[in-house]
């Protein structure tokens, strides 16, 4: 906040390039999984949906804004929350309850912008935390109204009528499309943001505070929109991941373990930028999957089913994919503090540097 | 009025212990101005060693701390050398980052070693209770409670009296005034690393006959050690003391007269409100 991050522009006229590879790549996803059924890739393809959803969405606080909010994990869990139970409930069908969550996940954003963002730094951080503290202790404690540790388990979703379709949520199919769906959403949300008024606004805040006020900057308006769009789809992701698990508790939804995942897939990926999180998401989620449950390897058909190495990670690393994350956080802010795709940039401006520089040494002496 | 005064000295019974794993992270931020969010862990290390030696070689809890306390401050000290002195200078996001990367690091590598079970250190005072005119107080508490006066004591005496001590002070007030008097503020750095790490190294090893065992542990305490610090005023040794007292009564008052699942809620709230209206604690002189 103080002094500016470095960051490198992006490479000029790549906007429209762009634009037609990411319809690409959203085509190619779309048409995924009637080539490929094996669950195993399907499940990890929606975790990293979430892990894009999230972390975009917090792209837009923590990556424009410059707020480093460590306590996501309350919109996170609002949002499960509120679509579990209103699912669980009241019969309120999760593509009508999904909303109905972001709404309260937005209000939410509200109350706990207007307190915490008068403080700064390492304060701000603190309090962001002892918030997604308190809605967790207090969802474990309100047992009458959340279930307690107890948590809810979904029975069952109703089938979605679309255009004379009916379409029955089982199996990983179904969520691949929302997944993805919601994900092409939170990035043109990051992009819209990007590309407004309100995004000069938040980067302006991001770089210096205090010149952004005296600009005359609203601080705490612009701070508020931002965690917003933020708290949305991050419920959004809870939404999705409540339907998809199939069960939350006040840990799983509200842990401080969901906050610190959402902020380093933005570290290790590249905060600011729109492709940032994803690449986070491409790199965490996969590695974390493979440690939490290597069986998907042989079913895959990468391993063989008797590979030591299946039973060695089984045996040992299962629990501790979390590991993976403190590790890649470590190498992340001791070696590349813009993450991943600030090293890919750095090394693509050095590539065509060099390559301008062959070309010159190429060329003949004009006489 | 007997619950009233039991719970206040339980209260200040586990808040002397809270006032050590304050002072250990409010040393770190003076000197470095990093806020270590791996302090919980190293914690949960202490915990861990203590009840290895316990288990393997019989040691005493109470006895052990003069053993894990020097391992946790090697360790800390090379934590600092290895990792955290690189980013002394960048952003806090980064450093906070940084050491929430550690702890990731530290709590996951104890659960591959010893999965993540809960473990309970059991010795033959662990529920024994002396007696005294109604109140009853616990016998690893007092005991734990009585090293810490001794070792906040001797601390008080280290910073105070000793160069080092002075040093470490010199270099919180000001890192660069403390350079040009000759402090080698890198050394302090290290030092006071590796003293933040030993006294919440202590600490676990003084709570281990009361709490479960398990790789997660430290997470609470890394939060409730920065209530007591931000309480006290950040940087402020005197007020983190103050400021575990503080915490470990207000939990054992909400314990009893709120409800015993929502203690920690209270803390919480009221660090807050603290943060709100009076950020620079209540010794600290100005905001960081």
């Amino acid at each position: 906040m103080d002094r500016p991050p470095r960051r490198l522009p992006a490479p000029r006229g790549s906007a429209l390039v762009g634009t037609l590879l990411f319809l690409a790549a959203v085509a190619a996803l779309a048409i995924f999984p009637q080539y490929v059924r094996k669950p195993y890739v399907l499940h990890m393809g929606v975790i990293l949906f979430l892990a894009v959803i999230q972390g975009q969405a917090w792209n837009v606080v923590g990556g424009y804004a410059g707020q480093y909010s460590v306590g996501h994990a309350a919109y996170f869990g609002v949002g499960a929350y509120a679509t579990m139970m209103l699912l669980e409930l009241a019969h309120v069908a999760p593509w009508w309850g999904i909303w109905a969550a972001m709404a309260v996940a937005v209000l939410l954003s509200v109350v706990i912008g207007s307190i915490t963002f008068r403080l700064r730094g390492p304060y701000f951080v603190l309090a962001s935390i002892s918030v997604a503290e308190i809605i967790r202790l207090a969802a474990l404690y309100f047992k009458g109204f959340t279930r307690g540790a107890e948590g809810f388990l979904l029975a069952e979703i109703p089938p979605l009528h679309v255009l004379g379709h009916e379409i029955e949520f089982v199996g990983k199919r179904p969520f691949w499309y929302a997944g993805l769906g919601m994900s092409v959403l939170a990035i043109g949300a990051n992009w819209a943001v990007q590309h407004s008024k309100l995004g000069y606004c938040l980067q302006a805040i991001r770089e210096d505070q205090d010149a952004a006020h005296s600009l005359g900057i609203p601080l705490s308006f612009y701070k508020n929109v931002a965690l917003a769009i933020s708290a949305a789809f991050t419920a959004m992701a809870g939404g999705l991941y409540a339907m998809f698990v199939k069960f939350i508790d006040p840990n799983v939804a509200f842990g401080i373990d969901v906050s610190v995942q959402i902020v380093l897939i933005c570290i290790v990926g590249g905060i600011g930028t729109i492709l940032g999180p994803v690449i986070g998401a491409m790199v965490l989620v996969p590695l974390s999957e493979i440690l939490r449950n290597p069986r998907g390897l042989v079913q895959v058909g990468i391993l063989p089913p008797e590979s030591r190495l299946v039973d060695f990670v089984e045996a040992h690393l299962s629990n501790a994919h979390l590991l993976v994350y403190g590790i890649l956080v470590v190498v992340v802010i001791l070696f590349a503090p813009e993450g991943v795709l600030g090293v890919l940039r750095r090394s693509a401006e050095r590539l065509r540097r060099r390559a301008a520089r062959r070309a010159v040494a190429a060329a003949p002496p004009s006489a | 009025m007997t619950v009233f005064l039991q719970s206040v000295l339980s209260g200040i019974l586990v808040g002397g212990v809270y006032a050590l794993i304050g002072i250990g992270l409010t040393i770190i931020f003076g000197v470095m101005r990093v806020i270590n969010f791996a302090h919980g862990d190293l914690l949960m290390l202490g915990m861990y060693a203590t009840w290895l030696l316990f288990a393997h070689l019989g040691i005493d809890p109470f006895l052990s701390v003069v053993i894990v306390a020097p391992l946790l401050f090697l360790w800390g000290a090379f934590l600092q050398k290895v990792f955290v002195n690189r980013v002394l200078d960048a952003l806090p996001q980064n450093q906070i980052l940084l050491t929430i990367g550690l702890g990731l690091v530290m709590s996951n590598s104890v659960m591959l070693a010893f999965t993540s079970n809960y473990q309970i250190l059991t010795t033959s005072y662990s529920s024994a209770s002396y007696h005294l005119g109604g109140l009853s107080i616990s016998e690893p508490l007092l005991y734990s409670f009585l090293i810490t006066a001794a070792i906040t004591a001797a601390l008080y005496w280290f910073l105070l009296r000793t160069d080092t001590g002075q040093a470490i002070r010199a270099t919180a007030q000001d890192r660069e005034a403390a350079q040009l008097m000759g402090i080698n503020v890198r050394r302090m750095s290290v030092v006071a690393f590796g003293l933040g790490s030993a006294l919440a190294g202590t600490a676990g090893a003084l709570i281990s006959p009361t709490y479960y065992i398990f790789p997660q542990v430290g997470g609470a305490f890394t939060l409730k050690a920065f209530v007591i610090v931000v309480l006290g005023g950040m940087g402020s040794i005197v007020g983190a003391t103050l400021g575990g007292v503080i915490i470990g009564v207000t939990e054992s008052l909400a314990a009893v007269y709120v409800a015993s699942g929502l203690k920690e809620l209270v803390v919480f709230a009221l660090f807050l409100a603290l943060l709100l209206f009076k950020p620079s604690g209540l010794l600290g002189k100005s905001r960081a």
